[in-house]
């Protein structure tokens, strides 16, 4: 499994990843929609964001949405309605 | 601007190749991919469409007179948004560099999708545009082609990594039934 960009994120990521991996295959491709893995996402990108605020990567991220919005680019409707696997 | 384009076609049907993806890296061809982080995803219940934003961190080292135009580490950082819809059978990923971004853009677009004619396989096709920036003026022709050339070696050591993960997917497969 891949290693995050912040090497003490990488654990919580790749629990996140196995339960996402076994998600995508016995739930999403056979059609079920419904989530699994929120909290563990919750927990690895509350990690890999602090690393980016660290390192200035999140000023280019905020740079590089402006001209390509991440598909829900209200911030309010983002949070409320996400549903992350 | 310099462009690439390319084809391929997988004899794995799409749904293996779309779970393979998201287990490409880290793989011994392509050493170069340090870091993959999730930073969003979104599951629209009406569509069953998933959307994700990763961030790739890049270690490659790069030639002395490049280093020079681009005053760069060799660290890069690619945004990547890719779209799932299981039931059209297609992934289109689109990624794009965050760092250097005045001096260079590469834009790359891939897409997976299920074979017309043929559910056993799977269509791949992939393109780039590579553009420097107008600050790099006079070496702006040196650093496309440099990117250019890169970009393609990249891209055969990317398809031989995925081929042996796919390869790998299959025999896990095989041995859970």
């Amino acid at each position: 499994m891949s290693s995050s960009v912040g090497a003490n994120c990488t654990e919580l990521k790749q629990k996140y990843d196995s339960c996402f991996n076994k998600w995508y295959s016995e739930k999403f491709l056979k059609g079920d929609t419904t989530s699994d893995c929120e909290d563990l996402f919750k927990d690895y990108r509350a990690c890999v964001m602090s690393t980016l605020k660290e390192k200035g990567i999140d000023k280019l991220l905020d740079d590089s949405r402006k001209e390509a919005p991440f598909p829900s680019t209200d911030q309010q409707k983002q949070e409320g309605a996400e549903k992350t696997a | 601007m310099k462009f690439f384009k390319s084809t391929h076609e997988y004899s794995y049907e799409w749904n293996l190749v779309s779970a393979a993806q998201w287990q490409k890296y880290p793989n011994d061809e392509c050493p170069h991919v340090s870091h993959v982080d999730v930073l969003n995803r979104q599951l629209d219940p009406k569509t069953g469409v998933l959307t994700t934003e990763r961030l790739i961190t890049v270690d490659q080292n790069i030639p002395t007179i490049i280093k020079k135009i681009l005053g760069s580490t060799s660290t890069q950082y690619v945004r990547e948004i890719s779209i799932i819809d299981p039931q059209k059978k297609t992934l289109t990923m689109r990624s794009i560099n965050l760092t250097l971004c005045n001096l260079l853009s590469v834009e790359e677009t891939i897409v997976y999708h299920e074979h017309p004619d043929d559910k056993t396989k799977t269509q791949f096709t992939q393109q780039a545009a590579i553009k420097a920036g107008s600050l790099v003026s006079g070496w702006s022709s040196v650093l496309e082609e440099f990117s250019l050339r890169r970009f393609k070696q990249n891209a055969d050591v990317g398809r031989a990594g995925f081929n042996k993960v796919l390869e790998r997917f299959v025999v896990m497969a095989e041995a859970k039934e």
